[in-house]
């Protein structure tokens, strides 16, 4: 196992790291900001990655794909929140939980029917295909490319969430809902806009996964874990803890699979239990 | 706090005498699924207890039944103990399995807590997932069901089998019933709302906490007896969470909190399944679509529903009748 | 019921007499919803078109159930196909741990069961029962001729890479125990967590670094188009062999150029050229309009055992069980026979390359042909 071994695996773990942070952004600050225990956050990463393949199919390009599977996944996100998640706001999180597990098994039937039950695949575009020499190891272009979206999307968050001040609105409703509102900031816009972009990331992570995993009817329920663990080990709400989430869960799992993979299975709910026993809210709550 | 209204008993009583009589008139695949629905019931009593009055929301229901169905196995055909004790144990297992993420688990609340019962429930699906020498997602077979001959009872008989499913869960409602009513209940219904102030009071929730999930695993363990006995097989797919979330989705259905509707819940939800799948493959979206109305019909559960009913119009009655009072 | 009676005699008046009278009632037993459920479609598809192109579709009824890939669904379908439709004879089931819980019960019910897909070695060996008879291959099967052929192809190290689970280890043995019966070295492998594997980086990376002269895998479906495009991203200049689900015509076009070049082993490739082979595949695609896959084969050939069967006069289950094993012809994949010691098939296994063809779209190219590949007795006492 030489440096070059090493260097690859940095960039497997970076790269898993951040399709994980893409979509545990959306999930933790919905949880965060609206209370909302959306489990059909995978769902809409799966509508991301089938819509992406029929949108380069029509356009025949990528980057058309890249762009109208996030529009298309945040509509029906707008639909979902006008006709169900608005209302269950104050439902409590037992009654979330079900609808949205109902809207897993409605999404999933929903692919079926419209796309088949055979895995689909997305190529990457011709500039992204083929490997980038980095020196001492070559990497895949598109997994550089991966990289590079995730890092870009953090960056515009936390410049959004920190410098803005539709930031600072957010970071307060987040902290106190109640003191929000009296301080005149419009939650309910606030809210919708928030959930909007949560719902863009996912469905922007669904079809930027689509070249390098394959489409299929089940990747909505298996994502779903590892988001979860990220959100939690992280701690709801905060951009920090999914950035640290991410991390964690993204190195965890490559370097285990690279190093030990016979308990690279387990490794990551050993870790959740650990970190839920010794910080029963997560590493960086976003409310102390 | 659980009270066991006469309309409870009522309930119950039809949907038990209704299950045996299905059995005993219809086919062979009525039977199956009467020991269907008497199983998955059982498992939602146990969450129910857990949850509707511990508010312990577990995704780890699956994993404590399989651990039992497991144990059962293991003792019974790979060391050769008779089916009996091999039962003991199985169900043993679940309650130390429930108790040890209880207590583990007892700091931690809400999303947390689900997560972190996922978190075991899929560690020890892993584990049983990768053993070869539990076979792996191959599973187990060779297993045996209780000699009942000494009775004059052959549980080889798929309606004394279905029977038999449906008598346990009458005792399992029973001992959750007689549990939630002793003193441990009050403490448990505390636990749920309001922690802080027994903590206050100088209680030990975490023990408290331990001590009802692993009740409640005791009871999901009766269930994993009967899925072993049932099919006579067992797999890994017993401890996924997606079973786990299925029971969820059962008691809410069904009414959480009320220890009836969980069983109501069960027997919609297997009618619907099989009714449906008769007619397309695609089932699980007609499921969906159907909690997804439960729960904007009211979010009650069925049984639950018909209760809050129930009580409003026996509200507007006493109001009624305080007003003639006046009068 | 009226209609049976009036077929018949219509049939024995038009002196068709030798058209069975009964009909038969199959138990189709497979997944239709989840991760298979495209592996069920398929086989389906396949037996239905084998009467259908029979014209004989009036002889049999046909109860269809859903496994659901769950083990106790599984088996609880099969007791009802059984013990309420009375069923003559089942057919199907996909996973190899659906086929372990069905196992003792049609054993002991005495209904013949055609296996049309699941390839778990022990169900044709130690676990093996005059009623199961298979008609699809074994895991070792598939893999163990490929042990051979690719050290004369002057391999002689290998590093393999399989998910997790029974058929992944089973797959992996045979190759490795016949790769090391050659002669050849396995410098090294790893078993992938099934299911939760989406990113095989860090394995194809290892599998680089150890020097082997190939990597051998065993992947399929979701997991099968994740494996070749990662392959093919990192540039990895290990050739890849493995068992044919790997490149699949179900899901080739999906992994896309990455496949081209990976050499496996099957024992069904639609672009086998035998008169047999052609003639089925122009009806299947001018009927479906795509190409068939292994397991669509795998149908059609349960239903070809099926009606041979009936043909040599099997009217229940006692004698459908006798006489199913005893069928065997030439169809698509070449010449087929049941072991009378397993009841399982010998069969020819292919080894073809992925290729890019004329018109742009993946094809395979048949490159060798390992004759009448037949299992041990592996403990299989009937």
């Amino acid at each position: 196992m030489d440096a070059g071994f090493w260097i690859l695996q940095f960039l497997n773990a970076t790269q898993f790291s951040m399709l994980l942070f893409l979509l545990s952004i959306g999930l933790t600050v919905i949880f965060g900001l609206l209370h909302f225990v959306n489990l059909a956050h995978g769902a809409l990463y799966m509508l991301g990655a089938y819509i992406g393949i029929s949108a380069a199919a029509w356009t025949g390009s990528f980057w058309a794909a890249l762009v109208l599977a996030p529009i298309a996944v945040t509509l029906i996100g707008a639909v979902l929140y006008f006709t169900l998640i608005d209302r269950l706001r104050s439902a409590g999180p037992m009654n979330q939980v079900l609808v949205t597990f109902g809207l897993i098994f409605v999404f999933i039937d929903l692919v079926r029917i419209g796309w088949g039950d055979v895995a689909l695949g997305l190529n990457a575009p011709q500039v992204l295909s083929g490997a980038t020499d980095l020196g001492i190891v070559s990497y895949p272009t598109y997994r550089l490319f991966l990289i590079g979206l995730g890092a870009m999307v953090m960056a515009i968050l936390w410049i959004v969430l920190s410098k803005t001040q539709i930031g600072a609105m957010i970071r307060a409703s987040v902290e106190n809902e109640a003191m929000a509102k009296a301080l005149g900031i419009n939650v309910g816009e606030l809210f919708f806009a928030v959930f909007c972009v949560g719902c863009a990331l996912a469905g922007l992570a669904g079809v930027a996964a689509a070249p390098v995993l394959s489409a299929t009817t089940g990747m909505g329920i298996s994502i779903l874990i590892p988001t979860l663990i990220v959100v939690v080990i992280g701690g709801l709400g905060s951009l920090e803890g999914a950035i640290v989430g991410s991390f964690i869960v993204g190195f965890i799992e490559t370097f285990s699979a690279a190093i030990l993979p016979g308990l690279a299975a387990i490794l990551t709910y050993v870790l959740l239990a650990a970190v839920l026993v010794l910080r029963p809210r997560g590493l960086l709550p976003a409310r102390a | 706090m659980f009270f066991q209204s006469h309309a409870r008993t009522a309930v119950l009583l039809f949907v038990l005498i209704g299950l045996v009589l299905y059995a005993a008139t219809g086919s062979y695949f009525a039977r199956e699924i009467v020991v269907e629905i008497a199983i998955l019931a059982i498992l939602a009593i146990s969450l129910d207890v857990a949850a509707g009055y511990g508010g312990m929301v577990s995704l780890c229901h699956g994993a404590i039944m399989g651990m039992s169905a497991y144990t059962y196995a293991i003792l019974s055909v790979k060391f050769g103990l008779p089916t009996l004790p091999s039962a003991v144990g199985g169900i043993a297992a679940a309650a130390v399995f429930g108790t040890a993420v209880g207590w583990i688990t007892g700091r931690t609340a809400g999303i947390f807590f689900i997560m972190a019962t996922l978190a075991f429930g899929q560690m020890a699906y892993t584990l049983i997932f990768k053993s070869r020498w539990l076979g792996g997602d191959d599973g187990m077979g060779g297993l045996d069901r209780f000699d009942l001959s000494w009775l004059g009872i052959n549980l080889g008989d798929s309606l004394s089998f279905a029977v038999y499913t449906v008598v346990c869960l009458g005792l399992v409602y029973l001992a959750a019933a007689w549990v939630l009513r002793s003193g441990f209940g009050r403490t448990l219904s505390g636990l749920h709302s309001n922690e802080d102030r027994l903590q206050a009071l100088g209680v030990n929730t975490v023990i408290h906490r331990a001590r009802a999930l692993g009740f409640s695993g005791l009871l999901a363990g009766v269930a994993g007896i009967l899925a072993a006995q049932h099919t006579l097989y067992i797999s890994p797919e017993l401890l996924f969470w997606t079973v786990s979330g299925e029971i969820l989705i059962v008691v809410i259905l069904g009414g959480l909190g009320t220890l009836v509707g969980p069983i109501v819940g069960a027997v919609l939800f297997v009618m619907l399944k099989h009714e449906v799948s008769e007619y397309t493959n695609h089932w699980h979206m007609v499921v969906g679509l159907v909690l997804i109305a439960a729960v904007l019909a009211g979010g009650r559960g069925i049984f639950g529903q018909i209760e809050y009913w129930a009580a409003d119009r026996r509200r507007a009655g006493k109001e009624q009748s305080a007003e003639a009072g006046d009068a | 019921m009226r209609n049976k009676v009036a077929t018949a005699a219509l049939l024995a008046g038009l002196g068709l007499a030798g058209t069975a009278f009964a009909e038969t009632k199959v138990g189709v037993i497979l997944p239709y919803s989840g991760t298979y459920a495209a592996l069920g479609n398929e086989i389906t598809d396949g037996f239905n078109f084998a009467l259908e192109e029979a014209g004989r579709t009036a002889d049999f009824t046909i109860v269809q159930e859903d496994t659901e890939v769950k083990p106790p669904v599984g088996l609880a379908m099969a007791r009802k196909l059984v013990l309420e439709d009375e069923v003559d004879v089942l057919v199907g089931v996909v996973s190899s741990g659906v086929l372990g819980a069905m196992r003792d019960f049609v054993d002991g019910a005495g209904v013949p069961l055609i296996v049309a897909n699941a390839g778990n070695d022990g169900a044709t060996g130690e676990s093996c029962s005059p009623f199961i008879t298979r008609v699809s291959f074994s895991n070792g099967q598939v893999n163990r001729p490929m042990g051979q052929w690719l050290f004369d192809q002057g391999v002689s190290k290998i590093y393999t890479l399989a998910p997790d689970y029974a058929a992944g280890h089973q797959m992996i043995a045979g190759i490795t125990g016949a790769f090391e019966a050659a002669g050849g070295e396995i410098v090294g492998g790893e078993f992938t967590p099934f299911g939760q594997t989406s990113d095989f980086g860090p394995y194809l990376i290892n599998a680089q670094s150890s020097g082997a002269d190939a990597i051998y895998v065993f992947y399929a479906g979701g997991e099968a188009i994740s494996f070749v495009k990662q392959y093919g991203s990192f540039g990895i200049d290990t050739p890849l062999y493995g068992s044919g689900f790997l490149t699949s015509p179900l899901y080739v076009a999906a992994e896309g150029e990455a496949a081209v070049g990976v050499t496996t082993g099957l024992h069904y490739v639609p672009t086998l050229d035998t008169p047999e082979n052609v003639a089925f595949v122009e009806a299947f695609q001018a009927k479906y309009d795509r190409t068939p896959s292994e397991f669509a084969v795998q149908g059609y050939d349960a239903a070809k055992l099926l009606m041979g069967a009936v043909d040599a006069g099997a009217t229940d289950r006692a004698s459908l069980a006798e006489a199913i094993p005893q069928v065997s012809y030439t169809g698509p994949r070449g010449p087929l026979m049941i072991d009378p010691a397993t009841n399982n098939i010998v069969q020819n296994i292919y080894v073809y390359e992925t290729v890019m063809g004329d018109d742009g779209t993946l094809t395979q190219k048949v490159v060798d042909t390992i004759e009448a590949v037949q299992d041990a007795a592996n403990g299989c006492e009937m």
